[in-house]
């Protein structure tokens, strides 16, 4: 396993399909979080970018073999492990860039409530964020699983579908990644640190569920 | 390894590609899968190769496998060197060992040149021995060859045939469809057909068969240890160079016949002792191997090539 997730991690850097997500959330960050923003704002806006983020590099991951490359990796190491190496790596990709954002967050944002007036913890405030993008990150990877290969095979229906997906589930209340990013701002206003253990614990349990389906089904579905 | 009533079909409706194929997988076998385009061959290879799961039945035993796509595509972005060590380290192996023997399966292809070459820079023909090093440097157990000689260049299609005799002389399984009909000819323990997507066990007796198998071959005398005469037989394996993962064996006993022999030669005995083995030319090799590294080992006499054959193997019938 070691040696596969070597392989789709060279394979991933190498091919510099990274570049446009990590560019995008770069901007998006840029963007979106001015100098001296509430901490607990600021962390919530990188998070909710996380999460189409993590799909886009999932469907990266999942696709960068060519079928042939893919095959001769499938024959030794089984095509499960191979599709869980593929999701791995853009999970780690995805935490790579969670930790960049709240390093981000961290050097331009003010530990206060958004209207200046509270002072917010720096760690508490840095826990919540981290367990935010986090989520965030798991969402996003569930997603990206369920609307790419082996599950949707073309880029027509994948593509889409992983857009509305994301978008759907980070403006619908039910979301648990909307449950976390909504914590941590309806948080900033009084400066209160909602912690988002929940939401975190339950799209943990989404992203394995979606990986280990995925995985099963890809010798299914080639 | 074993298919127990596989069948395979794409889509929750689509037509069966294979049903009900039956098989008991022998080891030390070279397996010819032959059948028209679109006949299903190449599911059974991806089946065959764990690549693909059958929609019915069962797939159990599946050894160490390695597969050749007939087709290497070059949009990776690494050196053949570079991609060859992390498909060895895939393979089980430790990353200088598997930079060593891809190295030197690059070199017996001749492609030693371009192990620093990005993949997407070679040629078809050198991007498909990359492909063939990526099955070999790990000498798996199960070798599935899905029109492996295609794009290769006639001195590098002679390594993988040569290469192949190795796998099935080390006790591997070889499966392979190739669209010449003398490819290995004459070798192949089995013949499948796939028609109307099930598979046929056919006689391997075809024309072309039979021309090789009356074709290219080696005469080798040898002599065995004293105490082995008249024929024993030195121990059927060679000394099996293994993945790191498995355990070194190393056959010890003598096995009585010639059969367990790479290549199946024909044996005689001379007066004095002397062996005189014929192999396919394809096997020379592996039987040379198979006889210098049996325990005790054989001594070799004299290996000839029936063009400079002075004195032709009694067995032969005469030319009309």
């Amino acid at each position: 396993m070691i040696a596969l997730l070597r392989y789709q991690a060279a394979l991933f850097a190498g091919s510099h399909r990274w570049l446009p997500p990590v560019l995008g959330y770069a901007a998006f960050l840029a963007l979106g979080i001015q100098s001296g923003a509430p901490i607990l704002d600021a962390y919530g806006w990188a998070a909710a970018g996380l999460l189409p983020i993590a799909v886009w590099l999932t469907r990266i991951c999942v696709t960068i073999e060519p079928p042939a490359a893919r095959h001769c990796a499938a024959a030794t190491a089984g095509p499960g492990r191979v599709h869980l190496a593929a999701v791995l790596t853009a999970a780690g990709a995805a935490l790579l860039l969670a930790l960049g954002g709240a390093a981000y967050v961290l050097l331009r944002s003010d530990p206060h409530s958004a209207d200046h007036r509270v002072a917010v913890p720096v760690l508490p405030a840095t826990v919540a964020g981290l367990l935010a993008a986090l989520a965030c990150v798991l969402l996003g990877i569930a997603i990206g699983a369920l609307c790419n290969r082996p599950v949707l095979r073309s880029t027509a229906s994948a593509v889409p579908a992983g857009l509305v997906a994301a978008l759907l589930l980070l403006v619908l209340g039910a979301s648990p990644a909307n449950a976390a990013v909504t914590g941590l701002v309806t948080g900033s206003a009084d400066g209160t640190i909602t912690v988002p253990w929940l939401p975190f614990a339950a799209t943990a349990l989404i992203a394995a569920a979606a990986t280990a389906a995925t995985c099963a089904l890809s010798s299914r579905r080639g | 390894m074993r298919l127990d009533g596989v069948g395979r079909r794409y889509g929750v409706r689509g037509p069966w590609v294979l049903r009900d194929v039956r098989l008991d997988v022998p080891g030390r076998a070279l397996l010819r899968v032959e059948g028209s385009n679109g006949s299903g061959k190449s599911t059974l290879l991806r089946l065959f190769a764990g690549i693909d799961s059958p929609t019915t039945g069962r797939i159990t035993g599946r050894p160490r496998t390695a597969y050749v796509p007939e087709r290497f595509p070059a949009a990776l972005p690494f050196t053949a060197l570079g991609y060859l060590t992390h498909l060895g380290r895939v393979h089980g192996l430790r990353g200088p060992e598997a930079a060593r023997r891809a190295t030197e399966w690059l070199a017996r292809f001749g492609a030693a040149g371009h192990a620093g070459t990005p993949l997407a820079k070679l040629s078809k023909g050198t991007s498909q021995k990359v492909a063939v090093a990526q099955a070999l440097l790990a000498e798996p157990r199960l070798l599935v060859l899905d029109e492996a000689w295609t794009g290769l260049d006639p001195a590098a299609r002679e390594v993988l045939d040569r290469a192949v005799a190795e796998r099935i002389a080390d006790g591997g399984t070889v499966v392979f469809v190739d669209h010449d009909p003398r490819r290995l000819a004459g070798l192949a323990d089995a013949h499948y057909r796939i028609a109307d997507g099930r598979l046929l066990t056919t006689a391997g007796g075809t024309a072309a068969d039979a021309t090789a198998a009356a074709g290219p071959r080696v005469v080798i005398e040898a002599v065995g240890p004293p105490g082995s005469a008249p024929w024993s037989g030195p121990a059927a394996e060679p000394p099996v160079r293994t993945a790191a993962h498995e355990p070194a064996t190393r056959p010890t006993g003598l096995v009585p016949g010639a059969a367990e022999l790479p290549g199946h030669p024909e044996v005689t005995v001379g007066a004095d002792g002397t062996a005189r083995l014929t192999v396919p030319a394809v096997h020379s090799d592996a039987l040379l191997r198979a006889l210098l590294t049996a325990r005790p080992p054989w001594h070799i006499r004299s290996v000839i090539h029936p063009g400079t054959d002075p004195d032709p193997d009694p067995d032969e019938a005469p030319l009309p």
